[in-house]
């Protein structure tokens, strides 16, 4: 009997899910499915999941590795690499991970104007760039948005555990929006980058009448400029730059 | 020998512990935060006010909520916004959803298995599948009222200075209702388990901080008051707490000028205030059987309880209110930019949270100040961990090790809050 349950556990593909400096919303986005994401982590041998549980990760190699938030710190990146190394796959989760997110406008601000706004004595204490995961390892599959989907992840994610690398359509975040009936943002000249985003997230802003600010990054068509010139009459040069700058978009102007 | 924990694993962000013991004598103990900077204070600067909430709930994935609400409590009181009363009691409902929630997913699945002996919480569920049922469904309650009421429970997108950019229907309100009335015979039930959880005994006499508020157990608003006799407007909170920024250290403590280390969340705000609680959460309380001043921080966790079933009370309250009345009157109005500095407190699930910004004329923030409650109540949680660890001489280290797992989790400390 115990053999043959060793055997199940064997043939489940082995999991971890990995968080760096970020506010875990992603993490989160998962533990919130409720019992959907139970069911999902009886189907796959949780091998590291801190939210979970005590028991020190024994090692050894992974299926899909996934990560989280910003590789800030020294021990942020060393945690990184060595995900990379042990896992088939490595799936990012986010904004943070994939594009900079929030923590990134520090880059488009002055030197160490922002840290000095925060800590007295700024002296040892590390504030490097902020860089996307992109720039220490190799990524397989990017999970979008701020916070990700969790629908998205529960559609995408039994294809990863199959060893296959999904796409996402190159749709715009306005298919999603028109079939829900959502009156346009900016026929109302309300800004909303949704033309040239990548959809999936259900619009779920413009449902709310947020007007897209490209958490999810540009779709592969979508082009930064094109949208630049909509939106001019709805707002100053400075206006649409502080925008992109929110999830860091304005890595693409 | 010292008792070194590498990894703190369930706790909201990345942190290690240290405690140093010399000849037996425990002589310090210390949170060893692992999490890098995000600097969203000095983010902000420069930035238009508009874009504050939006970043700054980006703090905390687990309490966004309150972020949004209480830089938005901020802004408002810089620039003179006066907002309708549908809008204050939807914003109350978004935080009743936020505390259910939050504490729901602390109460079981970050603390209840150290309770309990188990080491990870796949067997937890699998052990009290029940149970599990029953606060999977609590929580959903909780989020269900962020995501009708703010358009999604993680990073929520309606509420905005002036009000809501769009508002629930009557038909939503009264689903909610349907489902408060349901989660609240769950969380009944909930209760009655965990008042069988057998918790640690131990007792350090505690200042206790929190809002108060006459009339109401206080989280949207109030001065702020303690057990030690403190009763101050909002607007001296920076008076008499500081933060201290110790060499190399990222989070910037808080030191209370009555002296010493101090206690906020919710063991602090039973303590003050449980004579105001709901009638359900009231008798309940009752129930458990503790007595007050209650000192013990293990306590946290079962008051988490306690205020899970006043909020769920408290939104089937506040949510029958709202059906009768014009949501319309919550859409954000037209209001005048101006220059003025603000400050915002509400209690967030694990304390009270602080905001104070300066506005420039043409709506530029000029400066902001935010104080989570784990960088409150940080000082306080090391100071209990020397005490408790001392009383603790026969274990091994492997067993002591244990305990202050369990006890640094009992405060549900938030990293990535505290360090922002």
């Amino acid at each position: 009997m115990k053999s043959k349950l060793k055997l199940k556990l064997k043939l489940k593909p082995k999991i971890a899910i990995v968080s760096l400096t970020s506010c875990e919303g992603c993490q989160f986005t998962l533990f919130d499915l409720g019992e959907k994401f139970l069911d999902l982590m009886n189907k796959v041998n949780m091998v590291d999941f801190r939210l979970f549980e005590d028991e020190k990760d024994k090692g050894g190699k992974l299926d899909i590795g996934i990560v989280e938030g910003s590789p800030l710190t020294k021990e942020n990146i060393k945690t990184l690499l060595k995900l990379r190394k042990r896992s088939k796959l490595l799936v990012v989760l986010g904004n943070c991970a994939a594009m900079g997110g929030v923590p990134e406008i520090k880059n488009y601000q002055q030197g160490k104007a922002t840290i000095k706004q925060v800590y007295k004595h700024i002296q040892k204490i590390s504030n490097p760039e902020i860089r996307e995961v992109n720039n220490f390892v190799k990524v397989d599959f990017v999970f979008p948005g701020c916070p990700i989907s969790g629908e998205e992840f529960l559609k995408y994610f039994p294809e990863l555990l199959a060893g296959n690398i999904p796409t996402i359509p190159d749709q715009s975040v306005c298919i999603e929006c028109r079939k829900k009936g959502n009156a346009c943002l900016l026929l109302e000249c309300k800004p909303c980058f949704g033309p040239i985003i990548l959809g999936g997230c259900d619009a779920v802003c413009p449902t709310s009448r947020m007007g897209c600010q490209g958490c999810r990054g540009l779709r592969p068509s979508g082009n930064i400029n094109t949208i630049h010139c909509v939106l001019k009459n709805m707002m100053t040069n400075q206006e649409f730059e502080d925008a992109t700058e929110i999830y860091g978009l304005r890595d693409d102007l | 020998m010292n008792i070194k924990i590498n990894h703190i694993a369930k706790i909201e962000g990345h942190a290690g512990f240290m405690a140093k013991v010399i000849n037996g004598d425990v002589k310090s103990a210390k949170l060893e935060v692992q999490e890098g900077i995000r600097l969203i204070e000095g983010i902000l600067v420069g930035r238009h006010f508009k874009d504050m909430p939006i970043i700054a709930q980006r703090i905390c994935g687990i309490c966004p909520v309150v972020h949004n609400l209480t830089s938005i409590q901020a802004i408002e009181k810089a620039l003179k916004i006066k907002v309708s009363v549908e809008t204050i009691n939807l914003r109350k409902l978004l935080e009743w959803g936020q505390i259910i929630h939050s504490h729901g997913l602390h109460l079981f699945f970050l603390s209840l298995a150290d309770f309990l002996d188990i080491e990870n919480d796949l067997i937890l569920t699998k052990k009290y599948p029940t149970e599990t049922k029953k606060i999977i469904q609590i929580r959903e309650f909780g989020l269900l009222l962020i995501k009708i009421i703010g358009g999604r429970a993680i990073h929520p997108l309606t509420n905005e200075p002036g009000g809501f950019k769009k508002v629930p229907t009557i038909f939503e309100i009264q689903e909610l209702i349907k489902k408060g009335k349901e989660t609240l015979s769950l969380a009944l039930e909930l209760g009655e388990f965990f008042s069988r959880i057998n918790v640690p005994t131990f007792s350090k006499i505690s200042e206790y901080v929190c809002l108060g508020k006459e009339g109401e157990y206080a989280i949207y608003n109030g001065d702020i008051i303690s057990n030690q006799g403190l009763h101050i407007p909002l607007e001296k909170f920076e008076n008499n707490f500081h933060e201290i920024q110790k060499p190399r250290e990222i989070i910037k403590r808080v030191q209370s000028d009555m002296g010493g280390s101090y206690m906020v969340g919710a063991i602090a705000r039973i303590n003050n205030q449980h004579d105001k609680l709901l009638p359900k959460a009231k008798k309940y309380l009752k129930e458990l059987g503790y007595k007050f001043p209650d000192y013990n921080p293990f306590h946290n966790v079962a008051y988490q309880m306690v205020e899970i079933i006043h909020f769920v009370e408290e939104s089937i309250r506040l949510l029958n209110t709202l059906v009768n009345s014009n949501l319309e009157n919550a859409l954000t109005k037209e209001y005048k930019i101006q220059e003025g500095s603000g400050v915002g407190a509400i209690e967030a699930p694990r304390g009270t949270l602080y905001y104070r910004v300066d506005i420039g004329l043409k709506g530029y923030v000029k400066k902001v100040n935010i104080i989570t409650p784990t960088a409150q109540f940080l000082s306080h949680l090391e100071d209990n961990a020397v005490i408790y660890l001392s009383q603790l001489p026969n274990l091994t280290n492997k067993q002591k090790e244990k305990k202050m797992r369990t006890l640094i989790r009992a405060y549900d400390p938030c990293v990535s809050c505290a360090v922002h």
